[in-house]
């Protein structure tokens, strides 16, 4: 299915609150499809490798942070194939896709609908934009001013959009992939803390190493691999899985490790990581256990997607030159003992 | 490498502070000790360092740090005379410092200058002692700990933690402190630093009485001595007649003591009648021999002997503070003269004027009896219009003519010096005592603290019947300077307008202020306690500590090697602690597995701390490929009993036992 079908799937709805489980695709009804949770999941990050050669973490970080029903922001130069990834990622759920490119013109309204008198009806109506959709690729979401920007807050965290007094719940799953270039570029409007703290994580591509680049340079066209990829998965799924991320054990030893890791952070810096940001790190780590088929959290969850989830919350507290986020991350991961 | 040295060419700027304000606190002793050009300089070398610090400059030509090294050099050599002792020592150190600070501009400089700031402290203490300038020192020594902790935690961390931590370093070593401070050895002898004598001639007190001698020292606020009752047996204020010197050599208004006197023989006392007066006495180090009793002390404390005319006169100079015991009886012991002493008692001055004579001789007619010349000489004091100033001004050669018949205006030094030179004409053996009278009652302390602004010279005459009985002239002219105590006097003759000196007015007003009054009254208290319990905590103290535990008699190398042994236990008793305090507790699971990783890294594979149970039993597998399948299966146990869902009792037995197993087998 491609965009165009969805796009208009999505538009004879009578109304969109609500989840749109029945109306998907051929293959979410295909009983072969559901097997082993771990399998799939495992199917599904594969795919997207294929596509993005040689950076198998990255793309299963995003994986993860999808699962955690979280937004990922992907930072790095241009050309590293960061909307690639996120075009991949959003095929292959076969969800509703819309891309939003930001500039520093786009207003709110661009992105969450207008209302436009109909001269029939004798009224406002609403029409919806660009981000009632289920995967919305904002790409490079820091061209924008910051107005734009947080126009995004309320449906990034609330799944809803509150547009002349009415609020509209958007579908489920809702999952923002927004991507941007590094703050010293030129004409960068740098994402405010609070925006930072609604994006699960933050990866990095990072140009991909020698070999994985030549074959990249010998194989296929990636927008033609793009548009050959089929959905693993459909949103019914998704959400299952989704659910079951939140259901993966986490013992008390486990959360004392967490506890302790939010404990440092708020200890050394002026401003340390925030309770939703333990949330997210609990959540990113439940579905990094579960893509590795376990039912339990091991602190290993919490290394492996520590520096993805803490380092853009902890970067704008940086106190001495050639420090990042990143290395306050992993100075805090290598400081804290695992309980 | 390049980029090394370069990162190391800067001193952070709050270090750097840190640091000045730790050389601030080291400058208090060295004013008024050295001279003042030294503190100066070195004052200037900090702003200097100061200034230059921003913009990057510092002295690098070798020619001008030769020449600077140079001129310091001369400048103490013209203003002491010699480069040996410790106060040319200490100032070569502070200059050199200065230097160095204008020098320093490296990391390692840095720590150089924290070092020296320490030998600075160090000096400090060779240059007083007093309880402000320890706890100055303190300060100081505990700001440059700070800015050494501040360094290393680099420049812009924030401003309490580094004082939080040195703050705990200095308690944890108090309980170090106070070991080493009692049980270290102290030799009496031999280690003893001779500091320059001028310190006698600023205390003021001295065995030679002239015009101005005492009446110099009434502006002087230190502290002579301080004594205490301990049988609570308090006299009254104007009958607290501190003996100093007796002097029995006179020559018109100067008057003189013996400069080595006698010791009287214990035979030649008698029993007293009467009850004594018990004091303990501190006296502060004054670089001569006398030392201080009530009248009048009978008995000696150890080190001392009681010289002609029953003062008391110590065997050593007395360089550091000393505290004795004497008992005083309100009456002297051996009354009568001895032949030999008869002579000098009379002796005159060789010129005395034609006034004078007739003066005395105006007295004398019709064989008046002793008692009567004392009775006439003390009218004349009191309705002659003689004036009682505490700067009477300069008297010339002939002062005593000037004195009596002139200006009559004078200190208690005139009065007493020219009272007993008529007595003397008049052939009435009298001599002349100085000392201190009264003293301030510190009422938290419970003692009295006579500074030398309580000198005071007085007369004793000799009269057949009574023996030497204390008269003292400047009560007849000042009776309130004698009732009162000076301080009081000075304060009803300023409500009085009598006095011009504004600012001591306006000290003195502050001081009546009740908290001021308090907090002086708490300051002095505590410098004595520092005074007789830390500053004279010596050999013989230290003895006598010994003693009253029950270790005395051993030889210092059993102090030095018993108190390592107890610093050790210490530690050790420290490090127990924090052991303690970190080790795992809780379930069973979690020690079990320390003690599979304490084996783990005792075969090389050790668990760093932060390290997840997967990731190091993947590594240790790796590392000790031998018991790769054992160490795979404690991880699996281990995880499953912390981190899994539910677990069975029957996995926490085998997890024990396979951790036993491999403590035990490998």
């Amino acid at each position: 299915m491609d965009e165009k079908a969805a796009q208009d799937l999505l538009h004879q709805r009578s109304f969109i609150g609500r989840p749109m489980h029945s109306t998907l695709l051929a293959n979410e009804r295909d009983p072969e499809i559901r097997f082993d949770t771990k399998k799939q999941i495992a199917a599904f990050t594969s795919q997207i490798c294929e596509v993005i050669v040689g950076k198998t973490e990255a793309v299963k970080l995003a994986v993860a942070c999808l699962l955690a029903r979280g937004h990922l922001l992907i930072e790095d130069i241009p050309g590293v194939g960061k909307t690639t990834l996120s075009q991949a990622l959003a095929r292959s759920l076969g969800l509703v896709f819309q891309r939003i490119q930001f500039t520093s013109d786009l207003l709110p309204a661009d992105i969450l609908g207008n209302s436009i008198f109909d001269r029939n009806e004798q009224r406002f109506v609403f029409h919806q934009g660009p981000l009632f959709s289920q995967v919305v690729l904002i790409d490079e979401v820091n061209r924008a001013t910051a107005k734009t920007q947080s126009a995004l807050l309320e449906a990034m965290e609330e799944h809803q959009i509150s547009a002349d007094g009415v609020t509209y719940e958007l579908p489920r799953p809702f999952f923002v992939i927004a991507t941007q270039n590094p703050q010293y570029q030129v004409g960068t409007f740098p994402l405010p803390e609070s925006q930072l703290d609604r994006f699960l994580m933050r990866i990095e591509l990072g140009v991909p190493d020698r070999a994985s680049e030549r074959a990249m340079l010998l194989g296929m066209d990636r927008r033609e691999m793009l548009k050959e990829l089929n959905p693993v998965f459909g949103a019914e799924t998704l959400l299952e899985i989704q659910a079951k991320v939140r259901t993966i054990h986490t013992s008390s030893a486990l959360l004392d490790y967490l506890q302790d890791l939010l404990d440092a952070s708020r200890q050394r810096h002026r401003s340390g990581l925030s309770p939703r940001a333990g949330l997210a790190l609990l959540h990113a780590s439940q579905a990094w256990a579960m893509m590795n088929g376990r039912d339990m959290v091991l602190p290993e969850d919490i290394q492996a997607v520590g520096t993805a989830v803490m380092a853009h919350r902890l970067g704008h507290d940086i106190e001495q030159s050639g420090q990042s986020g990143r290395t306050l991350t992993a100075a805090l991961l290598n400081s804290v003992p695992v309980p | 490498m390049k980029i090394l040295r370069k990162q190391d060419t800067r001193i952070p700027r709050r270090p750097l502070l840190w640091l000045a304000a730790a050389l601030l606190f080291t400058l208090p002793p060295m004013f008024g000790t050295l001279p003042s050009w030294v503190p100066l300089l070195f004052l200037i070398a900090l702003a200097a360092k100061f200034w230059m610090e921003p913009k990057g400059y510092h002295l690098r030509s070798l020619v001008w740090k030769l020449v600077l090294v140079a001129l310091i050099l001369s400048l103490l050599f013209f203003s002491y005379g010699s480069l040996r002792g410790i106060e040319p020592g200490v100032s070569l150190i502070v200059m050199l410092t200065s230097v160095k600070i204008l020098e320093a501009h490296t990391a390692r400089e840095f720590h150089i200058m924290i070092m020296v700031a320490w030998v600075l402290c160090l000096c400090g203490f060779f240059l007083s002692q007093n309880l402000a300038i320890a706890l100055c020192l303190l300060i100081a020594f505990t700001l440059l700990l700070v800015g050494l902790i501040q360094f290393h935690r680099g420049s812009s961390s924030a401003f309490w933690p580094p004082v939080r931590t040195a703050g705990k370093l200095l308690a944890q070593a108090t309980p170090l402190i106070v070991l080493l401070f009692l049980f270290f050895p102290r030799f009496s002898t031999g280690f003893r630093f001779q500091i320059a004598s001028q310190r006698g001639s600023s205390t003021g007190f001295s065995d030679h009485l002239s015009p101005g001698s005492v009446s110099s020292l009434t502006n002087s606020s230190a502290v002579a001595f301080r004594a205490e009752f301990p049988d609570g047996k308090i006299p009254t204020l104007g009958a607290m007649y501190w003996r100093g010197v007796v002097m029995w050599h006179g020559e018109g208004l100067e008057w003189n003591a013996p400069k080595n006197p006698a010791a009287l023989p214990k035979t030649s006392q008698s029993p007293l009648r009467s009850e004594g007066v018990r004091q303990w006495i501190t006296i502060e180090p004054h670089d001569a021999r006398w030392m201080f009793a009530l009248d009048w002390p009978a008995n000696w404390p150890s080190g001392a002997r009681l010289a002609p005319g029953n003062y008391l006169w110590s065997d050593q100079p007395i360089h550091k503070p000393r505290r004795y015991e004497v008992t005083s009886y309100p009456e002297i012991p051996n009354n009568q003269p001895h032949l030999g002493e008869r002579e000098p008692l009379l002796q005159l001055p060789a010129a005395i004027s034609p006034a004078a004579r007739a003066l005395v001789q105006s007295w004398t007619t019709d064989k008046a009896a002793p008692r009567d010349i004392v009775e006439k000489a003390l009218e004349f004091f009191r309705t002659q219009g003689f004036l009682y100033s505490p700067s009477p001004g300069e008297y010339g050669k002939n002062g005593l003519d000037e004195f009596l018949f002139h200006r009559r205006l004078g200190f208690c030094e005139h009065y007493a010096a020219s009272f007993a030179t008529l007595m003397r004409l008049a052939g009435v053996p009298a001599r002349v005592v100085t000392g201190y009278l009264g003293g301030e009652y510190n009422e938290i302390g419970h003692f009295f603290l006579v500074r030398q602004a309580d000198a005071h010279a007085w007369c004793e005459i000799w009269f057949p019947d009574l023996g030497w009985q204390r008269i003292d002239p400047t009560a007849v002219v000042a009776p309130d300077r004698v009732n009162l105590g000076f301080n009081s006097f000075l304060e009803r003759r300023a409500a009085a307008g009598q006095l011009d000196n504004t600012q001591g007015v306006l000290a003195r007003k502050l001081a009546h202020w009740p908290i001021f009054a308090r907090a002086r009254l708490g300051w002095q208290t505590l410098s004595y306690a520092w005074d007789t319990r830390v500053l004279s905590f010596d050999g013989e103290e230290q003895e006598s500590f010994f003693a009253s535990v029950g270790i005395a008699g051993h030889g210092p190398i059993f102090f030095i090697v018993g108190t390592l042994v107890i610093a050790i236990a210490l530690l050790a008793l420290y490090a127990g602690w924090t052991y303690l305090r970190t080790r795992p507790r809780g379930n069973r699971v979690k020690i079990m597995y320390e003690i599979f990783c304490r084996k783990a890294a005792r075969l090389g594979a050790p668990r760093n701390p932060s390290e997840g149970p997967l990731d190091f039993s993947r590594r240790a597998t790796r590392l000790l490929a031998n018991d790769s399948e054992r160490i795979r299966s404690i991880a699996e146990a281990y995880i499953a009993l912390r981190y899994a869902p539910a677990s069975d009792p029957m996995t926490l037995e085998q997890f024990a036992k396979e951790v036993s197993a491999f403590v035990r087998t490998s």
